[in-house]
């Protein structure tokens, strides 16, 4: 039997004017498992994995991430011991600019884990070379290309070693011609059994990855099931229709 | 951070604040009646006895020091807005010189900038009083019949003299500030899009009437926060007057702390005046700003 | 064949730039008879009419005040060592352990400047009231310079500090000294700050002098750097919280950097500023260069050689303050080349 990675009960988060962002979201993922969150822009789906590492705050409701739990307090400790062992991969890639490719992977490990320096660095040079651009070590974020940054910014995710990994959108900002090359570096590491949350709106890796989807709407979950359910037939009116909308634009 | 931190560490600075100010005060005081001088402004109202060479409203030596402090200000605000308006223009002109099409035009005013630019005020300052004018003959350097005249006695123009020192300090701080304000005008025009430029031109609209009409307006919101903060510039150096022998509100504070060796109050009068100076500057440039946007309502 | 070209495409450039109408040739014709009347009476006075003995005669004054002869190797060593650090800063090999060290070895030119000055152990001691000329001028700069810059940093991050306490005291400070003139800053700094010490506490005017300058530029600096630190996105912050960087971390390791290298052609622009304030000091009592030229017009073998003085020390501002400012733009190019779209 496996055990949950996160357990989430009842998240709710407003904004003023009574709108909500997250409205009574429940959910559990296993370990080893992967995640699609999906849905319309606007739907909550970026605020809710923001709460998994403590970037957003809920003002209801109960999240246990790895064991650790977390409340609307938010208290400090437990949300700092959460994100030295969960990884996050933006939309926009937030590489440090002013470091090269390589100290941009090795800042958290020597900085949070204290690790020696070069047991970081060759570390981060076989992630790097598990994703293909161990030539890039020395380079700066701003001569890679978006799919290359996108990479990097696994790695550096990786590097902490994470027994989570949560992509919020990543590959919106590329050219679609990069997108596969990311794609495929997030469809290895769920062959190799890594816990993953991933936002997207790609439909046809969702469904090669994914053991469980859930559809968002107004920080609603509209639906959780499988993705042969969710893709093939799915329940609710609100699913088919964001399912052909995208099925239009691709 | 959570709450209780901060009003913690607050309490904390506080506390350090009010020691560090408090063993500052502490000196201060054991250091001033060692010295013999107490902390009052009852010296203000007693005559000054010491002449000024130029100034607005009627002043003597037996004037009290608060008159002539208030003499000072408004030479200062005298000598502050003559050469603002004089750099204005003169700054205006370079900056367009430099961004025209003429390219010796352009290469003049470049060089003229990193000069200005490039050497300090003081010396520029220094440079056009005792070479520009001291340097000058005593019968007339330059005149044109009696309505204008150029000498070592300053300027003269219609009746209307201005001594030499107050001449060479507004040769020095326009020229000083033209050169900046160039600066601002030519970024402003810069950052107007080339576009803009292109579609002017394609409409078949003149060089002059595109600048005038097209370009000029859309660079303005850029140049008038520059232009605001030159001008203030322009008044912090003016207290540079000094050098020259001018008597702006600066220098009679020096010469009062000479007199009666109250440093303190005398720098408390000098912040007050140069608060009141900035207020005035950048309140008056705000309600230009609104005035300019108010007249095109493109937004 | 090609070089006839070449002059046609000259001319042709040369008309279209400057006599493309009326009103352009006109100004352009007035600029060529300006220039050439003036090359003309410059050159006339530069060889028949000035006198450049009150320049060469005094040279080692320029340079080092009334500093004593047989001790003059020890300013000249500080400024040789100055110039290669300055050398090795920007062309030197791309080394880390060399990079690692360099902001040392500019913390250490003070205590070096300093000790080459004052004296002391092995140097007979000499009293600040002799140094003077360039010496003095570059020690001034690159005292309050070094000063300055960490306690700019720490303004500017209090400024931004989510205490309301700690950015209401940083505000004030930072506005007031930005309002008042820095010659009131730095005759009110020779005045008060002996007032605000201990009795029996004494500094000298040059300390007193740099002081000032350090005050006064550091809310300059914290301006420059809070723009820096308002550009940076905050999806940066964000990224490093993820990794689990704590909040002095973050500030160490991604937002100094950051804002310090958008900050950097302002803060330039400042050290070149602060080096020709420091001619301030001329009338506040310090023989600094432009103390040194006021110094030797009032020498009577001297007097009235006004127009000599004047223009060799706006040559010798101007030649420095040029150097400073390509050497600033080297840094910024080298530092963007491989981190361009910043």
């Amino acid at each position: 039997m496996k055990q949950p990675i996160v357990i989430a009960k009842n998240l709710t988060k407003s904004y003023t004017k009574g709108l909500r962002a997250l409205d009574n979201v429940s959910l559990t993922v296993n370990q080893g498992k992967v995640l699609v969150v999906m849905g319309p822009s606007g739907s909550g789906k970026s605020t809710l994995i923001r709460t998994f590492n403590g970037l957003e705050t809920f003002d209801r409701g109960e999240l246990n991430v790895l064991g650790i739990k977390i409340d609307s307090t938010h208290d400090e400790r437990q949300i700092q011991r959460i994100r030295r062992r969960v990884g996050m991969v933006f939309q926009q890639f937030n590489l440090f600019p002013h470091l090269s490719i390589l100290e941009n992977i090795t800042l958290a490990p020597i900085n949070v884990q204290k690790r020696r320096q070069i047991d970081a660095e060759e570390y981060a040079m076989y992630l790097l070379n598990q994703m293909g651009i161990d030539s890039h070590a020395n380079k700066y974020p701003s001569q890679l290309s978006g799919g290359e940054q996108q990479r990097v910014a696994i790695a550096r995710a990786l590097a902490l070693k994470p027994e989570l990994l949560l992509f919020d959108e990543p590959t919106s900002a590329l050219d679609p011609e990069r997108i596969n090359e990311v794609l495929d570096a997030i469809r290895r590491l769920a062959e190799q059994g890594m816990t993953m949350v991933v936002v997207t709106h790609e439909v046809g890796f969702a469904k090669d990855v994914s053991d469980q989807v859930l559809f968002m709407d107004s920080g609603k979950v509209i639906e959780k099931s499988t993705p042969d359910i969710f893709f093939s037939n799915a329940r609710h009116e609100r699913s088919r229709k964001f399912l052909n909308q995208l099925d239009k634009h691709s | 951070m959570n709450r209780n931190q901060k009003i913690f560490s607050q309490f904390g600075i506080c506390i350090i604040c009010i020691s560090v100010i408090g063993i500052l005060i502490n000196n201060l005081t054991i250091n001033l009646i060692r010295t013999g001088l107490g902390f009052n402004f009852s010296w203000i109202f007693k005559p000054a006895s010491f002449a000024l060479a130029e100034h607005v409203l009627p002043y003597s030596s037996s004037d009290s020091y608060a008159w002539a402090l208030f003499i000072g200000w408004l030479n200062s605000l005298k000598v502050i807005i003559s050469s603002l308006l004089l750099a204005t223009c003169l700054g205006t002109l370079i900056g367009f010189a430099r961004t025209g099409k003429n390219s010796l035009l352009g290469l003049f005013s470049a060089g003229y900038i990193t000069i200005i630019r490039q050497t300090p005020l003081l010396l520029q300052l220094m440079f056009w009083y005792f070479v520009g004018f001291l340097g000058l003959k005593n019968n007339m350097f330059f005149h044109i019949k009696n309505i204008f005249k150029i000498s070592n006695q300053g300027i003269e123009f219609l009746g209307l003299t201005l001594s030499s020192e107050f001449s060479a300090l507004l040769f020095g701080l326009s020229i000083f500030t033209s050169a900046y304000i160039a600066e601002v005008i030519r970024g402003g025009i810069l950052s107007v899009s080339r576009g803009q430029w292109e579609a002017f031109r394609s409409l078949g609209l003149s060089e002059r009437k595109g600048l005038l009409k097209i370009i000029i307006p859309q660079a303005l919101p850029a140049i008038i926060p520059g232009l605001t903060s030159q001008y203030l510039n322009l008044a912090k150096n003016s207290t540079l007057a000094i050098a020259v022998g001018y008597s702006d509100i600066y220098a009679i504070n020096d010469t009062i702390i000479n007199q009666t060796g109250r440093a303190i109050e005398c720098f408390l009068i000098l912040l007050t005046s140069f608060l009141l100076l900035n207020l005035l500057i950048s309140n008056s440039m705000e309600t230009i700003n609104k005035i300019i946007i108010n007249s095109r309502k493109y937004n | 064949m090609l070089n006839f070209t070449l002059i046609k495409i000259f001319f042709k450039k040369l008309r279209k730039t400057l006599f493309s109408n009326s009103f352009n040739t006109i100004i352009s014709l007035l600029l060529i008879v300006i220039t050439y009347l003036f090359c003309l009476n410059t050159f006339k006075w530069l060889i028949y009419n000035a006198n450049w003995e009150v320049i060469t005669s005094n040279l080692p004054l320029y340079a080092f005040g009334s500093f004593p002869a047989d001790e003059r190797w020890r300013p000249a060593a500080w400024l040789i060592s100055l110039l290669v650090l300055s050398l090795v800063t920007l062309f030197g090999p791309k080394w880390k352990w060399l990079h690692k060290n360099l902001l040392i070895a500019w913390a250490s030119t003070i205590p070096l400047g300093l000790y080459l000055l004052y004296g002391g152990i092995g140097l007979s001691p000499i009293m600040s009231r002799h140094w003077g000329g360039l010496t003095l001028t570059i020690l001034l700069t690159v005292c309050s310079s070094i000063l300055s810059l960490p306690l700019g940093i720490i303004l500017a991050l209090c400024r931004q500090s989510s205490i309301p306490l700690i950015q209401k005291l940083s505000s004030i400070y930072i506005d007031v000294m930005r309002a008042i003139p820095l010659i009131a800053v730095l005759f009110f700094g020779q005045l008060l700050i002996p007032l605000f010490l201990p009795v029996g506490i004494e500094i000298d005017r040059v300390w007193r002098a740099i002081f000032a300058f350090t005050l006064f530029v550091s809310a300059y600096i914290a301006e420059d750097i809070r723009g820096g630190l308002q550009s940076i996105p905050n999806t940066q912050i964000e990224a490093a919280n993820s990794l689990g960087l704590n909040q002095y971390q973050i500030i160490q390791l991604i937002l100094i950097p950051q804002a310090l290298r958008i900050a950097l052609p302002a803060l330039t622009n400042q050290s070149i500023g602060l080096f020709q304030n420091t001619s301030l000091m001329a009338i506040l009592g310090l023989v600094e260069l432009l103390g040194v030229g006021r110094s030797i017009l009032a020498n009577p073998e001297f007097i009235g050689e006004y127009i000599e003085v004047y223009v060799w020390l706006a040559c010798v501002y101007w030649s420095v303050c040029t150097i400073m400012a390509v050497l600033a733009r080297y840094l910024e190019k080298r530092m963007t080349i491989n981190q361009a779209n910043f």
